[in-house]
């Protein structure tokens, strides 16, 4: 079985390899300062005890009021994962450093996150709206986007007893 | 005589509509004379914005989207999405459901290969024929999909919990008749193409694709296989009982095209292997642990992911105790396995690159979702 890394065990290789790279932990993940995030993945995928060499999955997720990034990387030899998050909490104009120099596997991802979530990569040679055409009116997977007037959702109205979720903390778009 | 032929930089689309691209994919290459200089991805056209959807439906309403992810897999996503949604609710599943999701998505993965290497042989000038013996093939395994799940190709039979009904009388003969005609079906490609000289100078050294380069572009699945790294999820990471069964992991040794075909014909034998072990010792019992139709798991998030015919498929679903994700994302392989395309087609022919998107097998289904 693959070993997945707690949160403290992932912040322990990530302090010992870049140190005061980790803002903080949960159970599960690692939330890494996002100025050190690019030298702590590239000190982790080369330290023989990390050796975290592919990164399986990288996406955005939207809480509001801020977003995050995930990142899944793991190792073969160790056949271990490790999960390291980034707060993006800057709504306006989110941006993250890219980790393309790193991993050449996170163009194709990092361009959907763009592209969904609308948040820069910093650094990343070609970012565009990979699977919208430039110029489509907002960002889709924000969770403001088409969001219906009370929180009302379509598809879940016929199950007794679903209460929706509780009114955006934020202005909806018109 | 020192006259040589200039030539200028023009660029050429490669679909959307070709039959090469296996859908509504464009390659914009840019080429000098026949040499391929520059290649860039278009993509998009068959986008549903399926993570937004399952945003608004419950956990089980979700399982049919997942079948129109990978339509030439739909059992594999279907399996990976409820092994995600489990994994965040923390539900069993009995050892006969197990074994049944095993069974499947083997068979599955037969049928993708199939389709796989006859369209790759379609693709490198071999045209028709072995497509048309592919077909005869996956026809008999989408036979057994009807009879139990009542669809060939968008079965949505997997559910949280376990699958959505019990195995008919059926369908053993049924995989049995399969399981005795595929090993000779797989013979007789062999002969095809494996020694073919025209096939083997159309494939060998074309796309050569590094290790290195394979692990740091997040490639996976028979892509990295056929760069030589044995990483095979159902062995690394086992998920419903694949730890019982015993199969080896092919890997290829140049990296190459032709690496990948071979890598993917052998994984159809190891495939027989899996399924005859399933159907020799499948567990009676319950099939289905019954879990409530709104399902609400606990705050918190789960990666699941499983090895599909194309690579690996992962689940990353976060809860907020509603009815329905938070969030839901699916990792793509073929979408992923894209990212090596260019590395892999410049400096290629323009006919060389039909062969090395042949051999990353995309579903643009999964691309685009």
């Amino acid at each position: 079985m693959t070993r997945e890394l707690s949160g403290p065990e992932a912040a322990s290789l990530a302090e010992a390899a870049v140190p005061g790279s980790v803002d903080r932990t949960t159970d599960a993940a690692c939330y890494l300062k996002s100025d050190h995030l690019v030298a702590t993945l590239e000190a982790l995928k080369t330290s023989p005890e990390a050796d975290l060499v592919h990164l399986t999955n990288l996406c955005g997720v939207d809480f509001w009021d801020h977003f995050e990034v995930v990142y899944h990387v793991q190792s073969f030899d160790k056949n271990q994962i490790a999960l390291f998050k980034v707060d993006v909490l800057d709504r306006e104009a989110p941006v993250v450093p890219s980790v393309v120099p790193v991993f050449h596997g996170a163009w194709m991802q990092e361009n959907e996150t763009y592209d969904l979530f609308g948040i820069k990569f910093e650094g990343h040679p070609n970012l565009y709206r990979i699977l919208l055409w430039e110029g489509y009116p907002g960002w889709p997977l924000r969770k403001d986007f088409l969001s219906m007037p009370g929180g009302l959702q379509p598809g879940l109205g016929e199950f007794a007893g679903v209460s929706h979720r509780q009114e955006p903390p934020m202005k909806v778009l018109e | 005589m020192t006259d040589v032929i200039k030539s200028e930089p023009f660029v050429i689309n490669i679909g959307p509509q070709h039959p090469s691209t296996h859908g509504v994919f464009r390659i914009r290459a840019t080429v000098d004379g026949e040499k391929v200089i520059d290649a860039e991805m278009v993509m998009g056209y068959l986008h549903r914005s399926m993570e937004k959807l399952a945003e608004e439906r419950t956990y089980t309403q979700n399982i049919p989207f997942t079948d129109r992810t990978d339509y030439l897999s739909s059992m594999s996503n279907n399996l990976g999405y409820c092994l995600a949604a489990e994994k965040l609710a923390g539900i069993e599943v009995p050892a006969r459901g197990d074994a049944i999701r095993v069974i499947m998505a083997e068979l599955q993965r037969l049928a993708s290969h199939c389709m796989a290497v006859g369209a790759f042989a379609n693709d490198t000038g071999a045209w028709q024929t072995p497509v048309m013996w592919c077909f005869r093939e996956r026809e008999k395994i989408l036979d057994i999909f009807e009879v139990t799940s009542g669809a060939r190709l968008t079965c949505n039979y997997m559910r949280i919990g376990g699958v959505a009904f019990d195995l008919r009388p059926a369908f053993e003969p049924m995989v049995r008749k399969v399981l005795a005609d595929l090993p000779p079906f797989i013979e007789e490609m062999e002969q095809l193409l494996t020694g073919n000289e025209i096939f083997v100078s159309r494939t060998r050294g074309v796309g050569v694709l590094s290790p290195e380069l394979a692990t740091n572009a997040s490639l996976s699945g028979p892509m990295l296989r056929g760069s030589g790294i044995a990483w095979d999820l159902r062995k690394a990471d086992p998920y419903c009982g694949y730890e019982q069964y015993d199969f080896d992991i092919p890997i290829g040794y140049q990296g190459d095209s032709y690496d990948r075909f071979i890598v993917r014909l052998e994984e159809m034998r190891q495939s027989v292997k899996i399924i005859q072990q399933a159907l020799d010792g499948l567990p009676s019992g319950p099939f289905r642990t019954e879990v409530p139709l709104a399902l609400r798991p606990q705050k918190g998030e789960a990666y699941a992911r499983i090895e599909s015919p194309r690579g690996e498929l992962g689940y990353y679903l976060v809860s907020d105790e509603g009815p329905s994700p938070y969030r839901f994302h699916i990792r793509p392989p073929s979408f992923i396995n894209l990212s090596a395309l260019k590395e892999m087609t410049v400096g290629g022919t323009v006919a060389d690159a039909i062969v090395v998107l042949g051999s990353i097998d995309i579903v643009v289904g999964e691309i685009d979702r």
